[in-house]
C-alpha cells in the first residue's frame, strides 16, 4: 500500500505522495511508449507539401485534391477537365509505389471517403460497394452473413478500386484472377458519362479498367461476387525449393486446399535453398461468428524483422524463428475472412537515407525450379554488406488471367514478391536499378514478367516485353480517353 | 558570487526555458507525429514536473547543492536534442524520455526557486525579459531552432559546472 502523505493540517492526501507521483509517471510513460505508432512515416496526398505515395520515392507537387463523395460533382469535374484540359488522377490508399496515384499538377481525386457499402445480397451471395471502400470495410459488413470475399490481396488494407485497378492476386488458390470476381460495376469514363458495365459488355469497359491503373476513369462501385466464410485447418511443411513444384501441383489436385503461400528463405545458410508453405484445407464447416482478427503482436514482429535485417548470423536466426513460429500454426483452425487478413504493420521502416520497396516476379509454374537455381547464381547470398538487400522472399499462386490487357499470369503463375532494402543516394539508387533490371531479364528469360504496381526500376523496353499488349493498351487509351485527362507519373513513364 | 548562483543564474535559467520553448516546441511536434502524442508528452512532463516539484518538498533541507546538478541535467537535454540524429524510429521515445526529465527537472527546480528571496524580484524583470527577447528573435529568421536549443543547453551546462566549483570553492574558503 502506498503511504499517503501529510501535509495540509494533517490531512492525507495520496495525490502528493512522491511515491504515488513516481507510480503515475511510470504507469503513464508505459502506456504512451505502447501508444507511439508503429507508421511513423509521414506519405501519402499532400496540398502544401509534395504529394508521395507509399515508397516515397517520386515527390510531386499537385494541383489539388478532392475528397470524393458526390457521383454528380464528379461527372461535372471530369467534364470540366476535358474542356480545360486538365489532369486528373486517382488514388485509394496509395500502396502502389511508382507514383500511380499523382502527376504533376493534376488534380487528385482522394477515394476513401467515397466507401459506402449499397447493397448485400446474401442469396446470391453479392455485396455493392463503393470503391473506395477497403476490403477491411467489406469483411466488416459481410462477416455476420457467413460470407467471405472470394479473392484479396494477403492483407485487407487496400481499397478496391485501388485492388481492380491492379488486378491484383492473393492466398486463394481456387476463384482465378481478381477481375473475374466481378459482376458488374459503375464507372466515370474519361469524357465524363456514368455508365453500368458487365463482363458481356460490347464496349468491353471491363477489360481496360482493370489493371487499367486508373487510366480508364473512375471505378465508382462494384458489384463482387462472395463466397462462404469456410473453416479452414492450418497445414504447414517445410520443403526443399525443388520440392516445391511436384507439392504445389499435388496441392492443386486436393480438392480441400483453398488457399496457399509459402515462403522462400532469404538467410546465408539457406539461400533459396529452404522455403515452407501455408496451406488452408477446408473442413467443411461453416462460420458466421468469429470476429475479424486484429493485427497483434506488430512491435514484436517488427522487432524480429529488424533483427532479420541485419543480415548475416541474425538473418539466419530470423529465418529459424519463422520457422518454428509457422510450425506452431499447424493444426490450427482459421476463418476464410481471417485467412486473408495478413499482418502488414509489423513490415513498418523508417530510417533516414534507405527505403524498403516491393517487387514482384512471376514464373510460369513449371520454370520455378530453374528459376530459382539460375537465381541462386545472380543473387549473394549474403547480402550483409551490400547496399542492395534482400529481406523477404513469399510466394504465391496466381492463375492464368486473359482477360485484362496488362496481364501479369499470361499462364499459371508463381509471382515472388520480394521485400528490398536499398539506400536512397543516387549511386545506390541506379545500384538498385541495376540489379532488378538484371532480374527482370532473368525472370523474362524463364517466360516470367514483373508486376507493375511498384516502383519503375525496369527499363521501357522491359516493360514492352513483359506486356506485349501494351500498345494496344495505349490505342484504346487514346480512344477513350482522347484528351489524357486521367493521368499519372507511372503512364508518363511507360507510355 | 553567492548573488550569482542566487539572483542572476535562476534567472537566466527561467527566463531562457520560456525563450527556448517555441523552438523545443517545434522540435517536439517533429517528434511527437500526431497531435494526440504530442499533448501527452505534455501530460508526461506535467505528472513528472509535479513529482520532481514534490520531492523537492519532501527532502531534507537544504537542498541547494542539488541546483547546479540540475542546470546540468536541463543542458544536457538540450544538448541533445540540439545534437540528435537518431531515426524516426526511435525519436518519438527519445522524446518522451525527454519530456520525463525535462519535467522532473524543472518541477524540482521551480519548487527550489520559489523559496528563494529573489524570487519575487525576478518576477517583473523575468516578464520583461522574455517580451523584449522574443520581440528579438522575431527578427531573426535564418537561424535553425537547433542552434538556439543547443546553446541554451550550452549555457545551462556551464552555469551548472560553474557553480559546482563555486560551491567546492566556498567550502574550501569555509574549511
Ligand atoms: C505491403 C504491401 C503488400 C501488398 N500485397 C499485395 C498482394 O498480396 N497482392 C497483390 O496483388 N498486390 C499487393 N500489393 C500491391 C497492391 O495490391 C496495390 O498497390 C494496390 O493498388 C493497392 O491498393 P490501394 O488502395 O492502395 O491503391 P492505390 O495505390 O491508391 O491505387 C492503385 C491504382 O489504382 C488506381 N485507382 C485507385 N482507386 C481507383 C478507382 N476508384 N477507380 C479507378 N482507378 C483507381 C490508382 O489510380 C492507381 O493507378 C501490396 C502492396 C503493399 C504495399
Amino acid at each position: 500500500m502506498l503511504k499517503p502523505s501529510l501535509i495540509n493540517n494533517n490531512k492525507q492526501v495520496i495525490h502528493k505522495n512522491p511515491w504515488f507521483l513516481g507510480f503515475v509517471v511510470c504507469i503513464f510513460v508505459v502506456f504512451v511508449s505502447l501508444n507511439i505508432p508503429i507508421e511513423k512515416r509521414k506519405y501519402g496526398l499532400s496540398q502544401s507539401n509534395l504529394t508521395t505515395d507509399y515508397a516515397g520515392l517520386l515527390p510531386e507537387r499537385i494541383e489539388r485534391i478532392v475528397k470524393v463523395g458526390d457521383r454528380t460533382e464528379l461527372q461535372k469535374m471530369v467534364k470540366e477537365a476535358n474542356e480545360k484540359g486538365h489532369h486528373i488522377s486517382i488514388a485509394g490508399l496509395q500502396h502502389s509505389q511508382g507514383g500511380h496515384t499523382y502527376y504533376k499538377d493534376s488534380v487528385v481525386l482522394d477515394m476513401k471517403t467515397f466507401n459506402k457499402v449499397l447493397e448485400i445480397d446474401k442469396q446470391h451471395k453479392t455485396i455493392k460497394v463503393e470503391s473506395g471502400a477497403t476490403w477491411e470495410d467489406v469483411q466488416e459488413a459481410i462477416q455476420p452473413y457467413g460470407l467471405a470475399l472470394k479473392v484479396t490481396q494477403s492483407q485487407s488494407i487496400f481499397t478496391i478500386g485501388g485492388s481492380l485497378s491492379v488486378n491484383a492476386h492473393g492466398r486463394d488458390i481456387r476463384s482465378g484472377p481478381m477481375a473475374g470476381t466481378v459482376r458488374g460495376m459503375t464507372i466515370l469514363t474519361p469524357t465524363g458519362e456514368i455508365k453500368t458495365v458487365t463482363r458481356n459488355d460490347s464496349e468491353e469497359w471491363m477489360k481496360y479498367v482493370f489493371g487499367g491503373y486508373g487510366l480508364f476513369g473512375v471505378i465508382l462501385d462494384v458489384t463482387l461476387e462472395l463466397t462462404e466464410n469456410d473453416v479452414y485447418i492450418i497445414h504447414t511443411e517445410e520443403l526443399k525449393t525443388n520440392e516445391y513444384e511436384a507439392y504445389f501441383e499435388k496441392l492443386l489436385r486436393n480438392d480441400d486446399a483453398s488457399m496457399h503461400y509459402a515462403r522462400v528463405s532469404v538467410a546465408p545458410n539457406s539461400f533459396l535453398n529452404e522455403m515452407y508453405v501455408i496451406d488452408y484445407l477446408n473442413t467443411g464447416k461453416k462460420d458466421h461468428q468469429t470476429p475479424l482478427k486484429k493485427e497483434r503482436g506488430a512491435r514484436i514482429g517488427k522487432l524480429a524483422l529488424d533483427i532479420g535485417r541485419q543480415g548475416g548470423v541474425l538473418e539466419d536466426l530470423f529465418w529459424e524463428n519463422q520457422k518454428l513460429l509457422i510450425k506452431s500454426l499447424d493444426g490450427d483452425k482459421i476463418t476464410r475472412n481471417n485467412a486473408m487478413r495478413g499482418n502488414s504493420v509489423f513490415m513498418e521502416f523508417t530510417k533516414p537515407g534507405r527505403v524498403e520497396v516491393l517487387q514482384e516476379f512471376f514464373i510460369p509454374v513449371e520454370q520455378y525450379e530453374e528459376y530459382i537455381s539460375d537465381l541462386k547464381r545472380f543473387l549473394p547470398a549474403n547480402d550483409n554488406n551490400d547496399d542492395f538487400k534482400i529481406h523477404n522472399i513469399t510466394v504465391r499462386y496466381a492463375a492464368k488471367d486473359d482477360y485484362t490487357y496488362l496481364n501479369y499470369a499470361k499462364e499459371d503463375m508463381f509471382g515472388l514478391v520480394i521485400l528490398i532494402q536499398h539506400g536512397l543516394k543516387e549511386k545506390e539508387i541506379n545500384n538498385a536499378k541495376a540489379i532488378i533490371q538484371g532480374w527482370t531479364d532473368l525472370t523474362l528469360k524463364h517466360g516470367g514478367v514483373y508486376y507493375l504496381p511498384y516502383y519503375p526500376y525496369q527499363t521501357k523496353e522491359q516493360f514492352r516485353k513483359s506486356y506485349p499488349k501494351w500498345e494496344k493498351f495505349h490505342e484504346e487509351k487514346l480512344k477513350r480517353d482522347p484528351k489524357v485527362v486521367f493521368q499519372n507519373i507511372f503512364y508518363e513513364y511507360y507510355f | 558570487m553567492k548573488s550569482l548562483s542566487e539572483r542572476y543564474v535562476p534567472l537566466v535559467v527561467s527566463v531562457g526555458q520560456v525563450v527556448i520553448f517555441p523552438y523545443y516546441i517545434l522540435w517536439l511536434k517533429e517528434a511527437s507525429l500526431t497531435f494526440t502524442l504530442f499533448t501527452w508528452f505534455f501530460a508526461s512532463f506535467s505528472f513528472s514536473a509535479a513529482m520532481g516539484y514534490r520531492l523537492f518538498q519532501a527532502g531534507k533541507k537544504p537542498a541547494n547543492s542539488y541546483i547546479p546538478y540540475i542546470y546540468l541535467g536541463v543542458g544536457c537535454v538540450y544538448i541533445l536534442v540540439g545534437n540528435i540524429r537518431s531515426s524516426f524510429e526511435v525519436l518519438p521515445y527519445m522524446a518522451l524520455l525527454f519530456q520525463v526529465i525535462l519535467g522532473f527537472l524543472q518541477g524540482y527546480h521551480h519548487a527550489w526557486h520559489i523559496e528563494q528571496n529573489a524570487y519575487r524580484l525576478h518576477a517583473i524583470n523575468h516578464y520583461l525579459l522574455v517580451g523584449v527577447i522574443m520581440v528579438g528573435l522575431s527578427f531573426v529568421k535564418i537561424i535553425s531552432p537547433i542552434i538556439f536549443i543547443t546553446t541554451f543547453g550550452a549555457i545551462l551546462f556551464i552555469c551548472g559546472i560553474g557553480l559546482i566549483f563555486m560551491k567546492k570553492e566556498d567550502r574550501a574558503v569555509s574549511n
